[in-house]
């Protein structure tokens, strides 16, 4: 009966107000709107229970963060409100009370879980839903969604909420529970889970349910579609523990609380918030007492001080206010603990994220910073506990003096607002600044741990103590205002965390404009080469405009500034028009600076820039298809010949080129007209032809030209034309500036600035359903491989010839494709400039369409490689020039990368002929990615892949990349197929099955194990199985892994020469007119060479998308009387495709599988010795297999070294019983 | 040094519909230098006054000015708060400590908020008044553990430091023993020499034995200003006591204005206003403060006499 009164008092006393039923609006909302705005993998249900699934996990995270405030209230109003007195006394159980109390803050929370569910069922069923997007109603879906993943997690934050409220006696503890959940559950999880590798414990400590939405990554749309949630498996016993916890929590915060006096610091808030420490009451003695009557009349003169309230005065109580705050902060427990910690952990535990595929990493300072320092609009990182942190103690130092109860005294001493706010916001700052401390330390223990000795400690200072801290410093600033302006301590929490949420989602908001969003800046990152870059001055800029609106804020702050506990609208107003006139000066001052800055700024994006929306960028890409796509067809000339003149600016971020193409009429009709794709809204001058040629369509903003030629070009005829350009930034855009042209490192890609001859296809929107909503007509992402009409488009594969003469300052290379003819250097043409550079390339032989110019101050690493003169082989064959152009400092990979190039080049032209230049270049540039990037004898990497540092012995995978991309030199150029789906498979697939013979033949049999190992993990990452077949594939994953993988096994089955006859048989087969090679001539080139018996396996691999499930239940064996072993082997086998959108099909087998049988692994042999590997008749379901083999085996199984697709690796085989 | 309170007016929502509750209606004082008693009962406006004069509380209308024409600038108190800040002590009625800030600590931290800046001042200033309020001895223990009589006396030090010309106490004695009551009255009297302190209290000692001039109030409206010997002597011969038992009570109410009745061993003592003698087993008393009060507060005098005499 008291339970229940209690109960329901507590609940409508929730209900009364309004800030709760402002959370479950804002539940709702976020319910009915993100299920608006989402777009969906294709085929899969707005109400599918894998989407509900995935938002159930989402709110369930912005709840945590935001909803927990009644349970903080719930446990801890009576006595903030000193009312304990009276409820403590009256005849209630504990039980009674604290169980009502967490019982109604519970239902509360169930509720506002349950309007999300409201707005999703509403987004689904309400007004302007799209039915065509929905699958039936089934109510199981919402049903165990939020039973097995919303309740749970509910009851269990509910519970620790109550607990560390409860025992810290203040509600604001709930906030630093949800914190330590979310870092426990989220951050911890994952590294448990995916850095240490501890699956089970991971997915256990995973309250919220995000090891759910990364396995679902790996269903089909059918899966999401149909699958539940279940209690089953981790899952279930996640649900039990964490069913546990919340259990144990309760019970442990009921035996601790006592319905007791609360004597100040009794009690654990040592584990979590402020106040507390040996407070013991102070006996002042009966001594004592009597002298006061004693002496009452007798008089203590006090020290008459004159007091002058200057300047000085009032920067001396600013010093003091910070100071105190910054102490009360850092004396709480989690002020500086909980950042302490995650710094020392993210630097102790570098090894596990210092790394690419097992290869362990440099820990440049470049590369720690990219952990260290996120943007602030960055959630997926550790530090979002900086901002979520910082919005708690701007809450407590805002009302410190108030909730201490002291505030009547404080605010009324001699201190004028603007020194209480500058003060306390001081306070929070120097804690910041502790804390970026921290960051720094952590930083230099991530390099002490990864035997990294040169500590950039200026290169911190400016990251870390520099942009880092004013990032930080401005949201704190915004935050502080917020909390002064709401005046209502948990408004303001609130108010605060949907300011952040807006920042960290504001692009997908669709808010794009920088100067929208506080804080933000167009990006920057740091660089070796190039050190903070052109990044700088629009960083600066905006900061500075940022700062302005800070200081404007700020100003409203303290005109709103409360000096009691009484702050009703009116009489704020009417102290605001009071201060007014103090301020006004400092009003006026930001407001100018607000304009002026945000003047500039919006000068630079959208005058001197153009300032595109995604939406009007997409727009653009549909117009242009709209406006040009009929031309599509229209035979265009051959760019035979492109002639540059290139003039580098580094120091100015700035490069003038002046360009010929020589066109060809390679087409057999006569062409009047030329088109040109330009890249919008670049300046391109001085068009002119060598014939008379008149302008039809000048768009500058699509980028399109026709340009009418008075005589037709004949076919086989030839013209030119020739343009300028500056490249360069004119100021800064919203997207920053453009990085081409950098003090050093420069790298101006072709593809970015030069005019394409033609309308361009890869232009157009992609997205079936972008199509649709700008209104164009259905198309495959990319052309069907059945598509005979786009083997007929070769613009990729043109040969042309390539000439350019770069000039750059004095002490920088310049490289461009071609044989270097001569360099040499000019005096300034005026007295104030510069003597400068010059470099003459010349190509000679063909070289594809894309290429680049590169500048930086290189270390040159020079080598030779001389082809071998066999019998048969091509005598004319010229030695080869291999350059590698690095940065002095990173030359730790150098002589690998020219090793690898030197023996693949060797291989390569042995195995599929001759390489055609007399150049193989290599260069570095600025840059975090790890990848190399191939042209036509020209390989370029950014800085990340000189990163990697192999282990002596272990992996050496910058070796593989290299020999990666040299193989393209013959796979992407040399065999250049038609532009179709499988193209990956001719490219890149060919590119790594090559690059994984060169390590094979140079570095043994046993690293290239070791690559695949490597490789196959990735097969481990929840991925979908629904996919089309390898002849058609479409993405980086069937393109760089089962590509090679399928290769790599029909090699077991087929023999080496007779997979490389198959890839010869393809360069043999490039044909001189289109159409162009696909797939398809592989598959046939693949059938002639594989036997009959084996054709099934071909189709497997490469036309179907097929799983083995492999499994060896058992292995037993024992010793025959002549003294050999018997093994007897139960297997089981099933085989599949799946379809592309994750319709499964059985397959029986008939198929050739391995068995193998090994011995067990000696002492110092790097593998286990083979006492029996064959190819057995492998039928569907379990069979058993008696083999003999002479020695004693420890492990058996089918297929060993899984040449088999089969997702569960692990159970292929078996330790065997004797 | 005077402070002027001219026409204040205050009232406060209600919190259900559009009431409001008057805590000031219409207050006009004249306060000297020397100790003033603001006397009134519970939720008389007592509070919201003197939070107004403290600067922590806006007045709906009037004006406050302190300052002395004659001889000095005249702060208007509701426009100028940093500079009654500058001269302001203030205790109030019940307030809270950093528990785990030690009192010196805290002492020092006021010191600079007050404006001292030098090093050697504060530390000086900041042991005088612990010595002054008996704090020394306990100087270097947490908050958190005084009682409340030692907080109320660390309250004391704050609002002493800088040596206020105007000092603002509100209902101060409420929580002290008897001792420290006095030691606290002492301090004040001392300080009222040359400053105007104005003291809240319902409790009438307190005024009669430290204040030279008194107001009382009740229901946010000024009932009486006087001096309290003034007011004293003129209600000589106008009280009158008898004792009688309880039950005679009802029967002695109906027949006279009591203005106050009070229990002596069991018995009640009756005081009544009458400007004569009623007769009836009255007999005349020497009257006190307290039927100043009390005959203020039953409106036998006062600014509510007129109505009542009717």
């Amino acid at each position: 009966m008291k339970f229940h009164t209690i109960f329901r008092y507590e609940f409508r006393y929730q209900l009364s107000h309004v800030s709760t039923w402002l959370l479950f609006m804002v539940f709702l909302l976020f319910g009915f709107l993100i299920l608006r705005m989402v777009r969906l993998e294709d085929g899969v249900y707005l109400n599918a229970p894998g989407t509900i699934a995935f938002y159930t996990v989402f709110g369930s995270v912005i709840w945590v963060v935001i909803g927990g405030l009644f349970t903080g209230d719930a446990a801890t109003r009576d006595r903030q409100t000193r009312m304990h007195p009276l409820t403590y006394t009256l005849p209630v159980s504990k039980l009674s009370y604290q169980g009502a109390r967490v019982l109604a803050a519970l239902s509360l929370h169930v509720l506002i879980m349950l309007a999300l569910y409201a707005g999703m069922l509403l987004s689904f069923y309400g007004p302007g839903a799209k039915p065509q997007l929905l699958g039936p109603f089934r109510l199981a879906s919402y049903l165990t969604n939020f039973g097995f993943i919303a309740l749970p997690t509910v009851l269990a934050v509910t519970a620790i909420q109550f607990l560390f409220a409860t025992l810290s006696g203040r509600a604001i503890a709930s906030y630093i529970a949800s914190l330590v959940i979310i870092l426990f559950s989220q951050f911890g999880g994952t590294t448990v889970r995916y850095a240490l590798e501890w699956k089970v414990l991971g997915s256990l400590m995973d309250l919220l349910g995000t090891s759910i939405i990364v396995e679902m990554e790996g269903w089909t749309p059918i899966e999401n579609n149909t699958r539940l949630i279940l209690l089953e498996g981790t899952w279930l016993w996640n649900r039990i523990v964490w069913f546990g916890i919340a259990v144990a929590a309760l019970l442990f915060t009921y035996i601790r609380f006592q319905l007791a006096h609360v004597t100040s610091g009794a009690t654990w808030s040592d584990l979590l918030g402020k106040s507390k420490a040996s407070v013991r009451p102070v006996a002042q003695t009966q001594e004592e007492a009597s002298r006061i009557r004693n002496h009452s009349t007798s008089r203590t003169t006090i020290p008459n001080v004159t007091r002058n309230f200057v300047f000085s005065t009032y920067v001396l109580q600013t010093v003091a206010i910070g100071w105190a705050s910054f102490k009360a902060i850092a004396g709480s427990r989690a002020g500086l603990t909980l950042v302490a910690i995650l710094s020392i952990g993210t630097g102790l535990f570098a090894t596990e994220y210092m790394e690419w595929f097992g290869v362990p990493l440099f820990a440049r300072t470049q590369e720690v910073l990219r952990i260290l320092a996120p943007p602030l609009s960055s959630y997926q990182t550790q530090w979002i506990i900086i901002p979520l942190l910082t919005i708690f103690y701007a809450g407590e130092l805002v009302w410190r003096e108030r909730e201490a109860g002291l505030y009547e005294l404080s605010d009324t001493t001699p201190v004028p607002e603007s020194v209480l706010f500058v003060g306390k916001y001081i306070g929070l700052a120097l804690i910041i600044t502790t804390w970026m401390a921290f960051l720094v330390v952590a930083g230099i223990i991530n390099q002490l741990v990864m035997d990294y000795y040169q500590f950039e400690l200026d290169v911190y200072i400016r990251a870390l103590l520099g942009i880092q801290l004013t990032n930080y410093l401005l949201f704190a600033l915004l935050v502080f205002v917020i909390h002064v302006v709401v005046n209502q301590k948990y408004m303001g929490l609130l108010v605060a965390l949907g300011a952040y949420g807006y920042i960290l989602f504001a692009s997908m908001l669709g808010v794009e404009h920088k100067m929208l969003v506080f804080a933000s800046d167009t990006g920057w990152s740091y660089s070796d080469m190039s050190g903070f870059g052109p990044f700088i001055r629009p960083w600066l800029w905006f900061k500075f405009y940022w700062a302005s609106w800070g200081l404007l804020l700020a100003v409203i702050a303290i005109l709103f500034w409360v000096r009691s506990k009484e702050g009703g609208f009116r009489t704020r107003l009417q102290l605001a028009q009071h201060r007014f006139a103090q301020h006004q000066g400092a009003l006026y001052t930001a407001l100018a600076l607000v304009l002026v800055s945000g003047g500039f700024i919006f000068y630079n994006t959208n005058i001197l820039n153009e300032y595109t929306t995604n939406e009007a960028k997409m727009e653009m890409r549909a117009e242009y298809e709209r406006r040009y796509g009929k031309y599509e067809h229209t035979a265009q000339p051959a760019l035979a010949r492109t002639q540059v003149k290139a003039e580098l600016y580094p120091d100015e971020g700035a490069a003038d080129l002046q360009a010929t193409y020589y066109l060809v009429n390679r087409s057999k009709v006569a062409i009047d007209s030329i088109h040109l794709s330009i890249v919008p809204d670049l300046t391109i001058t001085g068009f002119t032809f060598n014939r008379t040629a008149t302008p039809v369509i000048l768009d500058e903003e699509l980028g399109y030209r026709i340009y009418s030629l008075q005589k037709p070009l004949a076919p086989g005829d030839s013209v030119q034309m020739s343009f300028q350009m500056r490249i360069g930034s004119r100021g800064f855009s919203n997207a920053g500036v453009d990085a081409s042209v950098v003090s050093n490192g420069s790298h101006i890609d072709s593809d970015d600035w030069m005019p394409v001859i033609g309308y361009q296809e890869n232009r157009r929107l992609r997205d079936e359903r972008d199509r649709q909503t700008y209104g164009l007509a259905s198309r495959p992402e990319r052309p069907s491989l059945y598509d005979e009409a786009a083997r007929f488009d070769t613009r990729h594969a043109d040969p042309m010839d390539f000439e350019a003469v770069v000039g750059t300052s004095k002490d920088q290379i310049a490289v461009a494709p071609g044989a270097l003819h001569r360099t040499w250097t000019e005096a300034p043409s005026s007295g104030s400039g510069q003597e400068r550079r010059y470099f003459h390339y010349v190509t000679n032989a063909p070289i594809s369409h894309e290429y680049a110019i590169f500048s930086a101050r290189y270390a040159v690493r020079e080598a030779q490689w001389i082809p071998a003169v066999t019998a048969g082989s091509d005598s004319t064959a010229k030695p080869v020039t291999i350059q590698i152009f690095h940065h002095p400092t990173h030359d730790a990979n150098v002589e690998r990368m020219v090793k690898s190039v030197q023996v693949s080049l060797a291989y390569y032209s042995q195995e599929f002929g001759p390489y055609p230049y007399t150049y193989f270049r290599v260069l570095e540039r600025p840059g975090p990615g790890r990848g190399m990037h191939a042209e036509a004898m020209t390989i370029d990497y950014p800085e990340g892949y000189s990163l990697m540092k192999p282990d002596p012995g272990g992996l050496d995978l910058p070796y593989h990349i290299m020999a990666h991309e040299v193989a393209h030199q013959w796979w992407g150029f040399r065999l250049a197929p038609a532009a179709v789906e499988g193209t990956g498979l001719l490219v890149e697939s060919f590119a790594t099955y090559s690059a994984m013979q060169v390590v094979e033949e140079t570095l043994g049999y046993e690293h290239l194990l070791k690559y695949l190992s490597q490789m196959r993990q990735e097969y481990e990452v929840p991925r979908s199985r629904a996919a089309p077949p390898l002849l058609r594939s479409n993405n980086r994953f069937m393109n760089y892994r089962k590509g090679p993988f399928a290769l790599f096994a029909l090699r077991h089955y087929i023999g080496k020469e007779r997979v490389n006859n198959a890839l010869r048989g393809m360069l043999k087969e490039i044909p001189a007119e289109p159409p162009l090679l696909t797939t398809l001539d592989f598959y046939r080139e693949l059938q002639a060479v594989t036997p009959d018996s084996l054709h099934y396996l071909v189709h497997d691999l490469f036309a179907a998308n097929t799983f083995w499930e492999l499994k060896t239940e058992n292995a037993t064996a024992k010793q025959t009387p002549a003294g050999t072993w018997q093994v007897e082997l139960d297997v089981e086998a099933w085989k599949v495709t799946v379809d592309s959108v994750g319709r499964e099909t059985n397959i029986p087998i008939q198929d050739w599988i391995e068995i193998g049988v090994y011995a067990p692994r000696a002492e110092g042999e790097p593998s286990a010795k083979v006492l029996h590997l064959q190819k057995h008749r492998i039928r569907s379901g379990k069979q058993t297999f008696i083999l003999n083999v002479p020695e004693q085996p420890a492990r058996a199984g089918i297929d060993p070294n899984h040449l088999l697709i089969d997702l569960e690796m692990s159970d292929n085989v078996q330790k065997v019983d004797i | 040094m005077t402070l002027q309170i001219s026409n204040i007016s205050k009232s406060y929502p209600t919190g259900r519909s559009t009431r409001v509750v008057q805590a000031l209606k219409n207050v006009t004082l004249s306060i000297p230098n020397g100790m003033y008693g603001l006397l009134g009962p519970n939720g008389a406006g007592k509070s919201t006054l003197m939070r107004i004069l403290a600067t922590l509380q806006e007045p709906d209308t009037g004006s406050i000015r302190l300052g002395d024409p004659s001889t000095g600038p005249v702060i208007d108190v509701l426009k100028q708060k940093d500079e009654v800040r500058q001269t302001l002590g203030y205790l109030p009625q019940e307030f809270g400590v950093y528990p785990k800030a030690r009192a010196e600590d805290l002492l020092d931290y006021f010191a600079i908020l007050k404006g001292i800046t030098g090093r050697q001042a504060r530390k000086e200033v900041v042991e005088a008044l612990l010595r002054q309020t008996n704090l020394w001895d306990v100087r270097r223990q947490k908050l958190g553990g005084f009682s409340g009589g030692m907080r109320q006396r660390f309250g004391v030090a704050v609002a002493l430091l800088g040596n206020p010309k105007l000092m603002i106490v509100d209902e101060p004695t409420a929580g002290l023993d008897p001792a420290e009551r006095v030691r606290f009255l002492n301090l004040l009297s001392e300080l009222g020499e040359n400053s105007v302190v104005i003291l809240s209290t319902h409790i009438v000692e307190d005024v009669s034995e430290l204040c030279t001039r008194m107001a009382i109030i009740n229901k946010g409206e000024i009932l009486l200003e006087a001096e309290p010997l003034k007011a004293i002597d003129g209600l000589q011969s106008r009280i009158w006591r008898r004792i009688v038992e309880k039950s005679a009570l009802a029967q002695l109410e109906r027949e006279h204005k009591i203005i106050s009745t009070k229990l002596l061993s069991g018995r009640t003592v009756v005081h009544i206003y009458n400007e004569e003698d009623p007769g009836n087993g009255f007999e005349p008393v020497t009257p006190d403060l307290e039927d100043v009060y009390f005959s203020t507060m039953a409106g036998h005098i006062g600014n509510r006499k007129p109505q009542v005499a009717l």
